[in-house]
Formats: C-alpha cells, structure tokens, sequence
C-alpha cells in the first residue's frame, strides 16, 4: 500500500453474508493491533444495531443501521464519509457492511460521488465465507456468489468446524468461482494455514441464471416483552428455530436476563455459545430486549403474534 | 485460536445462558417445564421435569415417554410422538382442539 497518494482515506470494505464471521474477524484484528487507529463504520440491515457495541471499546465506531448502505441507506453512507473527510486529520476506515449488501454497490457508489471519489482510496474488499454452510449456499444463493466474485480477499471463517478434505473442497471451488482473490483461513479471527489445496477438484456449482429466485429476505426487529422473561422466550425460540431453522438465516440481538445481558446469535438452526456482556458495554441500552430476524418465509407481524399466543 | 478478544461465553444449551447460580438454574428449569408442558397439552403430550432426573420427559397419552437433556431435544421429542413439528409461525399454532 505504499502508492497510497497524500491525503487520500484508504477503506477497507469488510464484507460477507449473514453469520458469516465480518465482526469475529474485525472484532481479532481491532484487539490484536492490525487495523490500528481505523475508524469503523458498521452497516446493519436490522433496526437494532449489536455490532457496533461489539467493537465500541477497540475502535471509534459509526453506526448506520436498518438498512444496506448499497441501496436504502446509501445516501446516509456517503453523508457519513463526507463527514469523516472533513476531519482536520481523517483516520483510515474499516467498513463492515450488512450480510445482505453487495460490496461491488459499495464501491461504485463511492466511485459515482465528485467529493469522495477523490478522497477515499478502496484498498481492498475482503469477503468472509463461512466454512459451514458457504459450499451448499452458493448452489442456491445468487447474492452469496456477487459477494465472493467481487472480493479481493476470501477470508474462510470458522476453518476448525470442516475436516482437511473438506476445507480444501471449498477452497478450490473458491478459487474456481473468483480466480483472482486471495483465500486465507481463519479461527475466531486468528488466521490459519489452509490444506494444500493445488489439486483438488472443485465442487460444481449451477450457473447464476440456473438458480431459482429465491423469496425476499425480511429483517424483523421484535422486541422481548420482559414480562415474558428469558426462560419462556427460549421455549419459544426452540420451537421456531426446530421448525424454521432453514427459513431464518440469522437472529441476533441482546436479551436481558437474570444472568445479565446475553448477546443472542444465530446462523440458520445453529445457536453461537451466547456471550455476556458487561452492562456498561454499550452507550445505548435501549436496544437490549429487541432481536433482529432476518430470512425468508416470515414476516415481523406473524413473528410478534406467534411469540404473544406463546407468552400469553 | 484466540480467546482474549470477545466476552465470555456460556457453557452446555444456549438457553442455560440466562441462569447464572445454582437457584437461577433450578428456578429456570422449572419455568420452562411448565411452560412447556402447557403448551404441549394442546397437543396431547405433557412434559415433566421431576426435579431429580436431569432433562425433561415428554409422554403421549399412549404412555410412550422420551427423556429430552434440553430444548433441542424437546422439539425432537414431539415430532417423534406427534409425527409433526410443532411450527410456531403456523396459523393454527396454539388453537389445535385441547384434550
């Protein structure tokens, strides 16, 4: 990055689909000093933004929230770089996008802007793929495969979860599907050596057209009655998660609990070991006891009647 | 693999996250039991937790009983007994004829 020229703001675009790993990874970089003194910008689809409280400690954090900023919240995006290119002194910034967007929007909405064009530099567009569930999604998802095609580094998260043959499997097919990008692995954010994976044959994947459109992903936000306590609202989560595990394709919020406040994340059926959050973490507690939904075949109405008949 | 960055993390089913102590434990444990057991009496099954046995037993009037260790287990259980999952998000959910 030594071309970097005199007063241009390098951006990193940190992108990936939902549950994929983009704040486990930035979270390691932030506390292990990599992307030191980068201001980060967190881009939510969902109303209630948990992101930005997860790394509110390790770096200067902006917050757009209930939208992508490749689409509905573009102009607030390019409003937030303006802002940040009129600092006397800039830092440099890392953006984390929503799972939903789509890097490519990003970057040519930074390109089509007179101001910003000339002032912030993409340095790179880094995608994470999540080692678990990347290979069958790119069968059925076109927006998975516009992310990694527009990446220009393939982070492969969660690496520990997939035995040798099969992590080099989704490699090559990574390689096969963006040629041109850099593919690394990586634990918690740590990085790790990928199987040698020179000759192995790479999965075969349907053509774009090929893929059937799939329905809207929603994002819900429902809010936790905190009458209805922890306990009865976990009866129902399992229910809804044991049913409609293929459906939701990701939940996460904070939930208030006798046990303090548990951050809530879930990637398809699978439920991350929750973790709890010290009370001071986020400046904005008014969020905890709301949690984001997003995925296909539901809608927030149908959600909030099914947890009240369930509640009540 | 790192393990400084981040909060800690709880142990065992997600949903034993909200119990910090041994009395929050035992006083969750018995929320979710009859939560559940009056939400799977519509159905026709009971769940009972006897305080002793760990995990819950789900029984259908056939006297057919599954031990379930947690909530994963549970919804497993009664699509075992009922031959159907039981879908929050279905239209009906709650309103099925009571016994």
């Amino acid at each position: 990055m030594s071309a970097v020229p005199k007063n241009r703001i390098r951006l990193l675009v940190l992108s990936g689909f939902l549950g994929s790993g983009k704040t486990t990874w930035l979270r390691h970089q932030l506390h292990s000093g990599l992307l030191r003194s980068r201001t980060v910008i967190v881009n939510e689809a969902a109303a209630a933004p948990v992101d930005d409280a997860l790394l509110a400690d390790l770096a200067q954090v902006r917050t757009i929230s209930g939208g992508c900023v490749c689409c509905s919240k573009r102009d607030a995006f390019l409003r937030v770089l303006r802002e940040h290119c009129n600092q006397s002194q800039p830092q440099d910034i890392v953006l984390e996008t929503s799972g939903l967007a789509e890097p490519a929007a990003i970057v040519e909405a930074i390109r089509a802007d007179p101001l910003l064009v000339h002032r912030i530099l993409v340095e790179e567009v880094m995608v994470t793929v999540d080692a678990l569930s990347a290979l069958a999604r790119l069968k059925h998802d076109a927006l998975i495969r516009a992310q990694i095609e527009t990446a220009d580094v393939l982070v492969i998260t969660k690496l520990d979860a997939l035995e040798e043959d099969a992590a080099g499997r989704l490699a090559a097919t990574l390689k096969r599907v963006n040629p041109g990008a850099r593919i690394m692995g990586t634990v918690k954010g740590e990085e790790v050596a990928l199987p040698d994976y020179a000759n192995v044959a790479a999965e075969e994947l349907p053509l774009l057209r090929e893929i059937p459109a799939a329905g809207p992903i929603v994002a819900a936000d429902i809010e936790i009655d905190p009458a209805v306590g922890w306990e009865v609202f976990s009866v129902w989560l399992s229910a809804l998660l044991h049913a409609r595990g293929d459906e939701i394709l990701r939940i996460k919020g904070v939930v208030r609990t006798p046990n303090g406040r548990v951050l809530l994340q879930c990637v398809q059926k699978s439920v991350l070991p929750p973790e709890i959050l010290p009370e001071t973490v986020a400046a904005d507690l008014s969020f905890d006891n709301r949690l984001a939904f997003i995925g296909r075949g539901f809608d927030a109405k149908r959600l909030k009647q099914s947890l009240k008949a369930f509640c009540g | 693999m790192c393990s400084a960055c981040g909060f800690p993390t709880t142990q065992g089913h997600w949903s034993e996250a909200g119990a910090g102590d041994a009395h929050q434990r035992v006083r969750a444990r018995f929320i979710r039991a009859r939560k559940l057991d009056a939400v799977l009496r519509r159905y026709g099954l009971t769940a009972h937790d006897d305080g002793l046995t760990p995990g819950l037993q789900i029984s259908d009037r056939t006297g057919r009983v599954i031990m379930a260790r947690d909530l994963r287990d549970v919804w497993i259980a009664v699509e075992k007994l009922l031959g159907r999952a039981i879908d929050p998000l279905d239209p009906h959910f709650l309103q099925e004829p009571g016994p």
